[in-house]
């Protein structure tokens, strides 16, 4: 399906980055490096360079924590947007927030992409989004309250379950008026989920794809993988790359990430091997 | 007029063989020009391999003109350097250039012994010689050998 996130249309076959940046002081992987807005504003700069075509801006860490209201949350956010979208106008740029008051005022800053990494815990959010001819993501969370980790939470079939959610959420959002080709799916590995459903998720994949949603997948250095390796979070990359070559070789369209040369390298390679991309130059034995 | 050319069998030239950048753009730039100014009838002279890559030229080029047209698929040495296919051999250069001389003057002139060793793929410029050994006029399009193979394009007139 051909993806239009805000003012940016891309290829039916397009892969893309979308790179993290936290104006956080307490995210996991980065541990508040990128807090200061000068210091987020140079990863900016860094990940559009290293080819990523969205970057993911997010005032909240997911995990439990102080609670940041929802002032707090756009004074982290909204100006931030507003200098990323005035200093780099051909990037994506998304906002990684539940809140539908958040979500209006960063696209009136500029923001192209609504991710929804709390399952639509805000029913109002895609009326932002509609609103704004912005896109969103449409996540998998079992119904939990946005900032708290799963406990003893179980599925019947936990990929069901998210397509179901998913698919209800992306018709939801369009029937509020979100553009078709605006709208993606995630299903959120570790979002509601122990270790085994994530990685039943990410075995399964291909399921997702079929529904014919343009998948995202946010597998970056996850506690699925931690705990797969049993690695803590500074080395975790390796596992990393290997579940996402297992998403791009059952058809993910984006890629939430921390290292985007990594990633864009192992998504290219797969897509390469599947037939979907062309070898970027081959001459060997073809003298 | 008779009209001849001469095109390297490079498989990177066929588009089952296209990466997203085209390492022999160059040579492919100058090949379909050349192939295009032959007539719209055209015999080609080269084994199955180059038999593809003819097709492949011929299909991609605009032709007019009854003149009697023949494409001639082929190439020096495969070891110009370490890292050409056959690895280098020091004797590949003198017999590009002999070859290649021979070529210009429109004489074609091939050690068929040495171009076996140096894996240069000359059985349809054998073959051409045989049936013409004046071929008129050279014009050189290319002449390089930018992968450790000798590669010209070169059509003549008479």
């Amino acid at each position: 399906m051909t993806l239009r996130l805000g003012r940016h249309p891309f290829a039916d076959d397009a892969t893309l980055m979308m790179a993290i940046v936290n104006r956080t002081p307490d995210s996991f992987f980065d541990r508040g490096a990128t807090w200061e807005e000068d210091k987020a504003f140079d990863r900016v700069t860094q990940v559009v360079a290293e080819g990523a075509e969205i970057v993911d801006i997010g005032g909240i860490k997911a995990a439990p924590g102080a609670e940041i209201g929802e002032e707090e949350e756009r004074a982290r956010v909204v100006d931030f947007v507003a200098r990323v979208r005035e200093s780099f106008p051909s990037v994506v740029i998304s906002v990684d927030t539940w809140r539908a008051s958040v979500g209006d005022a960063v696209c009136a800053a500029g923001a192209d992409l609504l991710n929804d990494a709390w399952g639509g815990a805000d029913p109002e959010l895609v009326d932002v989004a509609a609103a704004y001819g912005a896109a969103i993501v449409c996540t998998h969370t079992g119904g939990v309250t946005p900032r708290t980790r799963p406990y003893r939470i179980e599925y019947d079939d936990v990929v069901r379950a998210a397509i179901d959610d998913t698919v209800a959420y992306a018709e939801r959002a369009v029937a509020a008026g979100v553009a078709r080709e605006s709208v993606v799916i995630d299903p959120a590995h570790d979002f509601g989920k122990n270790t085994f459903h994530s990685l039943e998720l990410t075995r399964r994949l291909g399921e997702m794809v079929d529904t014919g949603w343009p998948v995202l997948v946010s597998l970056s250095n996850k506690d699925f993988v931690g705990e797969s390796l049993d690695l803590p979070v500074g080395e975790r990359l390796t596992g990393t790359l290997a579940a996402t070559a297992v998403c791009a070789l059952a058809g993910a369209r984006v890629y939430r990430v921390h290292q985007v040369v990594e990633t864009r390298q192992t998504v290219d390679m797969v897509e390469t091997i599947a037939g979907r991309r062309l070898p970027q130059r081959a001459i060997r034995g073809l003298q | 007029m008779t009209r001849v050319v001469l095109v390297p069998g490079a498989l990177a030239l066929l588009p089952e063989y296209a990466g997203i950048e085209d390492p022999v753009a160059e040579l492919r730039s100058a090949a379909l020009g050349a192939v295009g100014r032959l007539g719209r009838e055209v015999t080609v002279l080269a084994g199955a391999q180059g038999a593809r890559v003819a097709a492949y030229l011929l299909d991609a080029t605009d032709r007019a003109g009854a003149e009697p047209s023949y494409l001639v698929v082929g190439n020096g040495s495969a070891k110009r350097t370490e890292k050409a296919p056959g690895h280098f051999d020091e004797r590949a250069e003198g017999f590009d250039a002999a070859l290649g001389a021979s070529l210009r003057a429109g004489r074609p002139a091939v050690d068929v012994a040495l171009a076996r060793e140096l894996w240069a793929d000359v059985d349809a410029i054998v073959e051409l010689a045989d049936l013409d050994d004046d071929l008129g006029e050279a014009q050189v399009d290319y002449d390089d050998a930018p992968y450790g193979v000798q590669y010209w394009v070169i059509g003549w007139a008479r």
